[in-house]
């Protein structure tokens, strides 16, 4: 991605240059576990483009409601869809956010069904 | 939707300290907060779970967006916050009427609640010490 920032590790991963467990990829985001999940299920929903935080997503970017579609994908895919899920995005360093890459963690408790 | 709180409190009928109100959304405080700050983001619409936002509707962009404009005036857009949904029981969702919660502040609850203890602390340590030389 020529939009790649050169020190995210989002951005890396978004390109394959870091590993990450892939469970889902299209044109616009990516979803992967979690490095240090903390739930049975942890995945992060991560827009291809690079966009900060929550307060960063341009008027026309669209991606927010795009990667609530992918994270419903991704709860439906290991099951958890019916038995609850939260679905979150941390903003800013007292809102939790550690990598500045827009993120959407999607947890549950329950076990995940399949991969 | 006749026995939904979110549906009584979207056309009025049950009262709620609104922040926010366009023709998609109403944003109103958590009656019983979490944080100092809880705001929750409520379609006027009445779906019941995250799970039931129909294909092609761009409702979670506006939900988010909202969110960011509440953080923005309640003065802690840069400081932090989070945004996030519960989805069914075994995702702690209460009311099932969509909702997003908008959360800030704990960390700054907290940091008073330990700097109250430190001097708290302090205090009776003085006040031992002074009776104690006495």
């Amino acid at each position: 991605m020529s939009d790649a920032v050169a020190d995210c590790v989002f951005c890396k991963i978004v390109e394959g240059k870091i590993p990450a467990l892939m469970v889902y990829e299209d044109e616009r985001a990516v979803g992967f576990w979690d490095a240090n999940p903390v739930a049975a299920l942890h995945i992060l929903v991560v827009p291809r483009k690079h966009i900060p935080t929550l307060n960063d997503v341009g008027p026309d970017d669209d991606i927010l409601a795009h990667m609530g579609r992918v994270a419903v994908k991704i709860a439906e895919q290991f099951r958890v869809a019916r038995s609850g899920y939260r679905v979150f995005v941390n903003v800013n360093r007292g809102g939790g956010q550690v990598v500045f890459h827009l993120h959407l963690h999607v947890i549950s408790k329950t076990n995940p069904g399949k991969s | 939707m006749d026995n939904c709180v979110f549906c009584k409190i979207v056309d009025g009928t049950v009262p709620a300290e609104k922040l926010y109100e366009d023709d998609v959304v109403v944003a109103f405080r958590d009656a019983r907060p979490a944080a100092p700050i809880h705001v929750l983001i409520v379609p006027r619409k009445h779906l019941p779970t995250f799970n039931d936002i129909p294909e092609g509707e761009n409702l979670l962009e506006h939900m988010g967006l909202v969110a960011r404009k509440i953080a923005r005036e309640l003065g802690v857009a840069d400081s932090g916050y989070r945004f996030f949904i519960n989805v069914n029981r075994g995702g702690g969702q209460v009311v099932f009427h969509l909702h997003a919660h908008v959360v800030a502040g704990n960390d700054v609850g907290t940091a008073l609640i330990k700097v109250a203890v430190a001097v708290a602390v302090v205090w009776r340590k003085l006040v031992s010490l002074v009776r104690g030389g006495r």
